[in-house]
């Protein structure tokens, strides 16, 4: 295991953590999913840059364009939850619970 | 919402699903997952309802989770051993990571708790979309990936699913709870033989997708979303109800209907590959399932719900909420089991 590769698996490592057991607040959690992203970004162009492979050059790209739309759809969802619910704390979300 | 932005939601939703399929580089697949996830989110919030949006987050949550997790294991395993492709996955964490993430995105049981409340809180057509074809993408991954998985992960993965499936219904009175326990467990079903034989676990799903899809139809035909309502559904369509009934007992899988079939040739595959005791917890978790699918049909069929004489009156007029697939299917599902040896001959041999 490289430094890199290290690196970039403890970042994403702590992202999911703190998606699964810092449950308070809906914004944390899609702060949490970006860094999860932002990682993979990392990750992404580091394999470009060590491998200097212009074909894979359009990944990070990709992966950046998609976290972006899906962040834009999280917020979405934060302001719809926002005015259903009232607040964006996740404990609020127990209307579907068995 | 507009005709036109609804026409372009659905085509992108069939765009990821058919970007998935066609990939066999991980990064692409990624894509087709996200297109995908991105495209239904709008249609889950259609009506500005609490439960709606609500559902639609704990979706999204898990959904982007799991894409995250998809691409990050498969990251590492460029790392790793420098393959990118979807069949030849071979560092073992990875593999595992992997088939979390996918058990996490098709609701399969360690991984399955939105599952059900996701379902309860859509309407009954987004549900049904929900259940059949989006599963489809995620189900096309773990087929490429299902021979480098640990088959013990495997194993346990699908047994608990069937186990959970019928356990986790029992308690209910939503049906549309009910169903997306169901769901957990055909998909369960699904995983258990995926290592020894994948077209028949692709022709599970398949059968899986017609018995869902006539029963939520169904539902819909009747607006039914708890037990309640299913009992006086009779007084709107007495033949539906009837046929309801079937469509019920063939999800859970009983003898002359189409639901037999899959777990007929899954209970022979694994007798045949010398796994009598797997064989027989499976069948003993089916028949936790069986119970809720018998509870459901005693509601619709052999009580007498209280009415008054005026709620005796709909099914003289037509019904408002009828779909041109419900006969299609409803037949397929009560009568393809007499088709089994030809629809082996297509599919697996």
């Amino acid at each position: 295991m490289t430094p890199v590769h290290f690196s970039f698996t403890a970042a994403f490592t702590l992202g999911l953590m703190g998606l699964a057991f810092h449950r308070t607040h809906l914004l944390s959690a899609l702060i949490c999913l970006e860094g999860m992203m932002l990682s993979l970004f990392i990750a992404l162009s580091l394999w470009t840059l060590q491998l200097e492979s212009t074909a894979f050059s359009t990944a990070p790209m990709l992966l950046l364009a998609f976290s972006a739309c899906e962040a834009s759809a999280g917020l979405a969802l934060l302001v719809a939850t926002a005015r259903t619910h009232g607040t964006d704390r996740l404990q609020n979300l127990n209307l579907l619970q068995c | 919402m507009s005709p036109y932005v609804f026409t372009l939601l659905i085509f992108n939703l069939g765009l990821g699903t058919t970007m998935t399929f066609a990939s066999s580089h991980w990064l692409l697949a990624w894509m087709g997952l996200e297109i995908n996830t991105l495209a239904i989110i709008p249609l889950m919030t259609r009506q500005h309802h609490p439960r709606a949006v609500e559902a639609t987050t704990k979706y999204f949550l898990t959904q982007a989770t799991a894409a995250a997790l998809i691409l990050f294991a498969s990251t590492s395993n460029a790392w790793l051993t420098g393959e990118w492709a979807i069949n030849q996955m071979s560092h073992p964490l990875a593999t595992s990571t992997i088939m979390l993430a996918l058990a996490l995105k098709l609701g399969l049981a360690p991984v399955h708790f939105w599952m059900p409340e996701v379902i309860q809180g859509l309407d009954l057509t987004t549900g049904l979309v929900l259940s059949t074809w989006q599963k489809l993408a995620p189900f096309a991954l773990l087929l490429q990936v299902s021979s480098t998985v640990n088959p013990l992960i495997l194993t346990l993965i699908g047994l608990l699913s069937t186990l959970i499936g019928g356990w986790g219904g029992l308690n209910q009175t939503q049906l549309r709870k009910i169903l997306a326990y169901s769901s957990i467990a055909h998909l369960g079903w699904m995983v258990l033989i995926i290592q020894f034989s994948p077209p028949l676990a692709t022709l599970s799903l398949l059968i899986y997708i017609i018995m869902t899809t006539s029963a939520f139809l169904t539902f819909k035909l009747t607006s039914s979303t708890t037990m309640n309502a299913l009992a006086t559904s009779w007084t709107k369509s007495p033949m539906m109800t009837s046929l309801a009934t079937l469509i019920l007992l063939s999800l859970a899988g009983l003898p002359p209907l189409t639901g037999f079939m899959p777990k007929w040739l899954i209970l022979q595959e694994l007798v045949k590959q010398d796994l009598p005791m797997l064989a027989f917890f499976a069948a003993m978790t089916a028949l936790l399932s069986l119970y809720f699918y018998l509870r459901l049909c005693y509601t619709v069929a052999l009580t007498s719900s209280p009415n008054t004489i005026t709620m005796l009156t709909p099914w003289r007029l037509n019904p408002t909420q009828t779909s041109p697939l419900n006969p299609l299917t409803t037949m397929l599902t009560l009568a393809l089991l007499p088709l089994t040896p030809a629809i082996l001959a297509l599919v697996i041999y």
